[in-house]
């Protein structure tokens, strides 16, 4: 009964946000099956290039597991990396087991009818996507032979003609990237041994800034107070996002065999949650969920957020909810569970294979 | 090769599924054993028209087998039965050759120029064979050939730039008044180039590839009017493969070779044999001057002796065998523990046929394996067969067998680096299964038979790879794989007109039944991915005189690519269209065979999630030579 009253209070927020949002277009509503809700990032088992998006509306708790597939009649070919959409086309990254397969697929993102690809040699490992200026950054490791991560790459799609109109090279496997105020803000991989934080001026898509950092840079967001988040190592940085000087360093722990993950910030951008993740000797992954302030001077690693490890974490920005993915295992379903600010389960949507991302629209 | 020359007529007999004598045949697996078990021999005219194609090509056609295959020429494995990759032993002239690092075949690597019979075991049989024999197993073999010369060359083309050539002999005289010998050389050399002229199909891509195979197989035959036979026997085969091969940075390499030697001595009842393997497996992405490199060397050594006790007179009563075998593994593997790993296997075995009565016999196997450090179970076995009618014309019999069989862990699944263990236990399962078994010969050149089989097998600590734990080796599964085959055939034939089709249904249930985690929930009682729950198959001929005319049809139930079953991919029907003939002038034959693969230009996807080639035709083409 309980679940069942949360549940229409979710539905009856999601209800006033849509009222909200309607009353504030000018432009008629767009159509499609797809206008409005969560989308899910699902990578798959990597042989079996068998990732999708799955969508589900706010106030649904069963998921559409695939809609690509459902719009297009075949599916998207590969793990899907990352997902995001701008003024009506979503833009997909595809990850495939064999090189040269890998795209950048381009769909109407209420319809999600296929409006073509990118593939090799301008798009090899694409990692993740954001938008700005009407043109997309998307990270790409390149054909990163035997894994040295010497190839990678910023690749730029102007989004008017859909074709990558410049490459920016980037050292040591350029992974996940946030946009603000003209700067693009680009981390490594774990995987190798980058410390560097490269920003790149989106005026003239040329390295501005070279920043050496303290482990691998993951870069996180800007917070309420204009300031920049990136946790390098096991530690998050509070950084100026104009002069890049570091204001605060707030350790995670002192144990570097626990990789902190999956860095989001809150609806409210006040607090930051972050997900803590280790393996066994039996190599079980384990894992908790923490949340710290942005005013905090330390991380408290002793009291989780959520007792759980998850393998991708977003906030919906429009309700507050906390989303994370859950994967059993690479060959079954994975699971997105929603919490509220307090840490209370709402519930759980079945979605595709290990979903990693989500995107809010 | 002798059977190229073979008039097609002749060959269309295809005296072994038709005859309604019991089917004895002396070879290198002691079939004879296997009562109450179901045994499919492949006629050779169907050998001769899948000369040039891989074996898999031609199982998933006329058996139950289901393939998981990951692209064209690409790694392609059995599950027989419902059972795993793991569970179907491959036995060249008796010999378990399924790659000891995997523990399981790429059928993708065996042609079938490779070998002159084929039979197919259905069931457990590890009493018999050993470890792997869960689902069933593979029996390859070789022949001595007929006195006389006989040589042979072929060539095949394939649409999409793919072909092979062959060449053989085979040969065989008496040497003196005691002893005559024979012998057989056969190499092959074939390329795929896979040049598709569409990159995708439906909007799924082709992963482009290319592999070359070669191999030279060598077999030779001492025979002596005191019953002695002394054979020796070769075969080598590589198998190259290489994914995206214009992608310099990105293109993987698959580099596959064994040496397979085996040398055989029998003396009326008693056999010793000897063989030495060596399986390589390299891999390389990008750059292939320093592949990963995998190398396992076999040596087996087996003696076994017949006897015969009878308790009736006028009935050979109980026929034993009993027989020893010994297995000693090296392999260095790039990925494993420790640079060189040595292991001892040995087997132990008692093998007995009771013709109880004229109308049954019953056979009671018992086996136990040793290995270095492993406890594998005793497997008993034991199975009857009984003739309910046995008219002339007419005959229905019932089998059945209760077994036990097991699996010894694969050298990968023990000392792959972190994720290997070395605490694994070996497999076992109970497999039950009853049959019926019909044929009807209401005139001379009319014969039908069909047989229903049940069955219910289940395998417990089956192994895996578990993706919960970064596929750390684990026992966690127990899997019930239940089912029924269905098969029924009509032939027909006389000195000029031949006509037959045999057609064959499979339903397989098979899933797991233990939780142990979690998520299990959603797994337990699903089917397994990749096995399709419902498959089935017709080939139908005519002929008239050396033109024959086969038609094939394949039609696959969906297989779910998850544990959960919440993916999966469609069902597909194929359809293959065969036409030969055969010209013959005095001593020298040219067979011309066509083949449509395809016809209907099906669309289905491999595990990769890339789509299968649509329609293709192929052209082959055979001279030779008989001097008798």
């Amino acid at each position: 009964m309980k679940m069942k009253r949360q549940l229409s209070s979710v539905v009856a927020a999601a209800f006033l946000s849509i009222l909200a949002w309607s009353c504030n277009q000018s432009d008629p509503a767009p159509k499609g099956d797809y206008v409005q809700g969560v989308f899910v990032m699902n990578e798959g088992n990597f042989l079996q290039n068998n990732g999708g998006i799955s969508y589900f509306t706010r106030e649904q708790s069963t998921a559409e597991a695939e809609i690509f597939a459902d719009a297009n009649g075949s599916a998207l070919g590969g793990g899907v990396q990352d997902y995001t959409a701008f003024e009506g086309t979503g833009i997909i990254l595809i990850d495939n087991s064999a090189a040269g397969m890998d795209k950048v697929q381009f769909v109407n993102s209420n319809t999600f009818k296929t409006e073509g690809s990118i593939g090799a040699p301008d798009i090899e490992n694409p990692r993740e996507v954001v938008i700005a200026n009407k043109k997309a950054y998307v990270t790409c490791w390149g054909t990163n032979p035997a894994y040295t991560f010497s190839t990678g790459y910023v690749a730029v799609i102007d989004l008017s003609t859909k074709k990558v109109i410049k490459k920016i090279d980037i050292a040591k496997g350029p992974e996940n990237l946030i946009y603000s105020n003209g700067k693009i803000f680009v981390g490594t991989t774990t995987f190798s041994t980058g410390k560097t934080l490269t920003v790149i001026s989106t005026t003239n898509d040329e390295v501005a800034k070279s920043i050496p950092l303290n482990g691998t840079v993951t870069p996180i967001g800007i917070d309420a107070n204009g300031k920049l988040w990136v946790s390098a190592g096991i530690s998050a940085l509070k950084m100026s996002p104009d002069s890049y000087a570091v204001e605060a360093t707030l350790p995670i722990g002192t144990d570097a065999s626990k990789i902190p993950t999956n860095f989001t910030l809150s609806a409210d951008l006040k607090s930051i949650f972050f997900v803590l993740t280790w393996y066994d000797a039996s190599f079980a992954a384990h894992g908790n969920t923490y949340k710290f302030a942005i005013t905090d001077s330390q991380v408290n690693v002793n009291t989780p957020f959520i007792k759980r490890n998850f393998t991708g974490l977003a906030v919906d920005p429009t309700q507050g909810l906390l989303y994370a993915g859950v994967t059993p295992s690479l060959a079954q379903a994975g699971y997105a569970v929603r919490y509220r600010a307090d840490g209370s389960l709402v519930d759980s949507v079945k979605v595709g294979v290990s979903p990693t991302g989500f995107f809010f629209k | 090769m002798v059977a190229l020359a073979l008039p097609a007529s002749s060959a269309h007999a295809q005296s072994d599924t038709i005859d309604l004598a019991p089917a004895i045949v002396k070879g290198f697996v002691p079939e004879k054993f296997m009562s109450g078990l179901k045994i499919q021999r492949i006629d050779s005219a169907t050998l001769i028209q899948y000369r040039f194609q891989n074996i898999s090509e031609l199982l998933a056609l006329y058996t139950p087998i289901a393939f998981k295959n990951y692209g064209p020429g690409q790694l392609n494995t059995a599950s027989f039965r419902g059972t795993s990759a793991n569970h179907t032993a491959v036995l060249w002239n008796g010999l378990n050759i399924n790659a000891p690092t995997l523990g399981q075949t790429d059928f993708s690597t065996i042609p079938v120029a490779g070998f002159d019979q084929l039979s197919v075991q259905y069931g457990s049989a590890a009493s018999v064979v050993g470890t792997d024999a869960v689902g069933g197993s593979i029996l390859l073999g070789s022949n001595a050939p007929a006195p006389g010369l006989h040589v042979s060359a072929g060539a095949h083309y394939e649409r999409f730039n793919n072909y092979q050539g062959q060449v053989g002999a085979r040969y065989g005289s008496v040497i003196n008044e005691k002893w005559s010998w024979s012998g057989k050389t056969n190499a092959y050399d074939g390329r795929l180039n896979n040049d598709f002229p569409y990159a995708e199909r439906r909007g799924y891509a082709l992963l482009p590839s290319q592999s070359g195979q070669r191999g030279l197989v060598q077999d030779l035959f001492f025979q002596s009017k005191d019953d002695q036979e002394i054979s020796a026997h070769v075969w080598l085969t590589r198998n190259r493969l290489v994914l995206t091969p214009e992608d310099l940075a990105g293109r993987e390499l698959t580099l596959t070779e064994a040496y397979r030697t085996m040398l055989r001595y029998r003396i009326r009842t008693f056999t010793v044999r000897t063989a030495w393997v060596r399986d390589i497996i390299d891999y390389a992405k990008g750059d292939f001057s320093q592949p990963d490199h995998a190398t396992t060397d076999r040596f087996s050594n087996r003696i076994e002796k017949d006897f015969n006790l009878g308790l009736t007179p006028g009935l050979a009563n109980i026929h034993f065998k009993a027989g020893g075998e010994w297995i000693y593994y090296r392999t260095r593997v790039a990925g494993y523990d420790r640079p060189a790993i040595t292991e001892n296997r040995a087997d132990l075995f008692l093998l007995t046929r009771w013709q109880a009565s004229p109308r049954l016999v019953v056979s009671l196997n018992l086996r136990q394996a040793f290995i270095t450090g492993y406890d594998p179970p005793f497997t008993p076995s034991l199975g009857a067969e009984y003739q309910l009618v046995q008219k002339e014309n007419y005959r229905l019999s019932l089998k059945g067998s209760y077994a036990r069989s097991y699996r010894a862990p694969t050298l990968n699944e023990r000392h792959w680096k972190d994720l290997g263990n070395p605490d694994v236990r070996p497999e076992n399962g109970w497999n039950k299964e009853a049959g019926i078994e019909y044929k009807y010969k209401p005139f001379a050149n009319h014969s039908f038979n069909s047989s229903v089989t049940v069955y219910h097998n289940r395998v417990k600590d089956w192994t895996y790879w578990n993706p919960a734990m970064s596929y750390h080796v684990e026992n966690l599964q127990q899997v019930l794989a239940r089912g029924v085959e269905v098969q029924a055939g009509y032939q027909y034939h006389s000195a000029i007109l031949g006509a037959g089709i045999n057609g064959g249904y499979a339903f397989n249930k098979s899933s797991q039944e233990r939780a142990y985690d979690a998520y299990s929930s959603d797994i337990i009682g699903k089917q397994l991915a990749f096995v399709p729950l419902q498959s089935g198959n017709v080939n139908a001929f005519v002929s008239y005189k050396s033109v024959r005319l086969t038609g094939q049809v394949l039609a696959v139930d969906k297989r779910y690519t998850t544990f959960d079953n919440s993916q999966y991919l469609d069902g597909y029907m194929l359809v293959n269209i065969l036409a030969e003939s055969t010209i013959k002038v005095q001593k020298v034959a040219l067979r011309f065979q066509g083949q449509v693969f395809n016809v209907g230009n099906a669309f289905y996807l491999n595990v990769r999630n890339n789509a299968m080639p649509g329609r293709s035709f192929a052209l082959s083409l055979t001279f030779s030579y008989d001097s008798q």
